[in-house]
């Protein structure tokens, strides 16, 4: 069997950094940066770009050297990606504050609001249904990184964690201290907005839940397949039919609905941001799908049905 | 702040192939540059903006002389500074259609933060119009924007004379530490006033359960400057390394 011989060029300095020599045909990206990783210890493959030119795009860890467009001897050049950390312990981190924190408001802990108001509860009855609805809707999601999602990425950069937590951990605390405030005032239409907010909240929740399970239904654990998904049985799924991204289409209605039954503005501008952040990305997997799948359904926009 | 981001990160306004402008650190893109009809538009823009910024000039020229002291210039002045600061709001949009390669987001804190000085503080707080230091950053924004728009204009007539790159890029070391002395001095001067009157403050109880004082975030903004003005500030220096020095190498500017 005829062995590979693999260099690894510095793709800005084109410095050799490391010479690989008897490598299988069928080894993988995968296995060149474990063996990268052994002279270059720091460099651990998760932080490791192999490119077959400088300013390409990276490879995948399943291209199989064999299949690549090299000679025996291939030349790879290496980006250094930076720190990177787990997609699960960034989830994990950014989830979990807002949870704690906003039960630090819920409580009313000392230093927040005046000292009279120290451990006392709120009077109304939609405080503590907000408490609960934030609540639960974090511990979903904590639940949701720990057993439901599966990740294409393994991590991200490492400055993304610093960044995401400021803006969940921030908000959460905004909205937090307006809606268990000594002096929130409760819906101007009463419980009637509650319900149909609530309402609102929980349909969605569901909704969103649906599809996260109908997307880990889409794709066999450990694989990185991609599929065009599909609406299932679930009536929650049949949002599919319309739009791309429905998990989004799904989290903007809870939030709205939460804005609608506080009836506070932060909560308003959180799902605002929210909302635009989704769309983007919407938007993206809506473009990547249409590249990759010849035969996508032509009446799907990206995040709201026929509009956006 | 305001004096310094205006010149610091736009690419902006059609400046020729991006090269000319200060950039951001997006790196070289092989841009086509905007098409002959956007072209056209960015050169009347950039050439009636470098005439109102001229026209608030002369406005501050005449209206010194007329008076014999410099204090209180703002008044002769302000409706123009009004109109073509605020209409730097298309600088925005320019971005956003693509036919200037410069960031929306960058630039639309430039704008925003002048149209910031102008409005929320200068035109909210009236009694701050007759400080001095509004006379400093708007002296600064003046000739900044004058060679700012000119550059422009001349960029994408593909004629930039020497000395208006090397006024853009060299200028700006007195004038941008001037221009931010300005805007702290009257935002400072405008705290009580606000405090006062309670200026564009809401406080509970209120039906959206939310609360704002002004007050407290025009002291957050002025402490905003101590990160964001030394960034900006040698970015352009910088650049003006940078692009100076390729100049002395007798690089062609196309």
């Amino acid at each position: 069997m005829k062995h590979y011989e693999v260099e690894i060029l510095d793709a800005k300095t084109r410095e050799k950094l490391c010479f690989l020599d008897k490598v299988e045909p069928q080894a993988t990206i995968a296995e060149i940066k474990n063996l990268f990783t052994k002279t270059h210890p720091q460099w651990y493959p998760a932080r490791q770009s192999l490119r077959l030119d400088p300013k390409g795009k990276s490879l995948k860890d399943e291209d199989v050297l064999q299949k690549l467009p090299v000679g025996t001897t291939a030349t790879l050049f290496f980006r250094d990606l930076g720190a990177q950390i787990s997609w699960v312990t960034v989830f994990l981190t950014e989830y979990a504050g807002p949870l704690f924190i906003y039960l630090l408001f819920y409580f009313r802990v000392p230093f927040i609001y005046g000292h009279k108001y120290d451990f006392t509860s709120s009077r109304h009855t939609v405080v503590h249904l907000a408490c609960i609805c934030h609540s639960s809707h974090y511990v979903k999601r904590l639940l949701e990184t720990l057993f439901v999602h599966r990740f294409s990425h393994g991590t991200m950069p490492l400055r993304n964690i610093f960044k995401n937590c400021t803006y969940y951990w921030g908000f959460a605390a905004w909205m937090a201290y307006y809606i268990n405030h000594p002096l929130y005032t409760p819906p101007t239409y009463g419980a009637q907005q509650v319900k149909l907010a609530l309402t609102i909240f929980v349909i969605c929740q569901l909704g969103n839940f649906s599809i996260h399970m109908a997307l880990r239904d889409l794709r066999p654990a450990g694989s990185k397949t991609r599929k065009i998904p599909y609406p299932t049985k679930n009536p929650f799924t049949w949002l599919f039919l319309l739009v791309s991204c429905p998990n989004y289409t799904y989290e903007v209605g809870s939030w709205i609905g939460f804005a609608i039954m506080t009836q506070c503005v932060p909560v308003a501008l959180f799902s605002l941001v929210g909302f635009t952040q989704m769309t983007i990305w919407a938007k993206g997997k809506h473009r990547s799908y249409l590249k990759e799948f010849r035969d996508y359904p032509p009446l799907r926009m990206p995040i709201i049905p026929f509009l956006l | 702040m305001a004096a310094v981001a205006a010149t610091a990160a736009t690419k902006g306004n059609g400046g020729g192939s991006g090269r000319a402008g200060a950039g951001e650190g997006g790196g070289t893109r092989k841009r086509k540059g905007p098409g002959p009809v956007a072209t056209a538009y960015l050169v009347i823009y950039n050439v009636v903006m470098t005439a109102g910024w001229l026209v608030i000039a002369v406005g501050l020229v005449r209206a010194y002389l007329a008076k014999g002291s410099y204090h209180s210039l703002y008044y002769s002045i302000e409706k123009p500074l009004k109109f073509f600061q605020t209409g730097a709001l298309l600088e925005i949009l320019h971005c956003a259609i693509g036919i200037v390669p410069s960031s929306v987001v960058l630039t639309s804190f430039q704008v925003m933060s002048r149209v910031f000085l102008i409005w929320a503080v200068t035109h909210s707080v009236k009694e701050v119009q007759s400080e001095d230091s509004v006379l400093l950053f708007v002296i600064a924004w003046t000739i900044t924007e004058i060679i700012r728009y000119s550059f422009y204009t001349f960029s994408l007539l593909n004629h930039l004379p020497y000395i208006i790159k090397w006024a853009r890029y060299t200028l700006f070391i007195v004038l941008y530490p001037m221009g931010v002395t300005g805007e702290l001095l009257t935002i400072y001067a405008a705290l009580p006033f606000v405090r006062q009157a309670g200026l564009y403050s809401i406080s509970l109880p209120n039906k959206y359960n939310f609360s704002f004082d002004y007050y407290t975030f025009l002291i957050l903004v002025m402490i905003s400057y101590i990160p964001l003005f030394p960034q900006l500030y040698f970015h352009m220096i910088h650049q003006r390394r940078k692009i100076l020095s390729r100049t002395e190498e007798h690089k062609k500017f196309d």
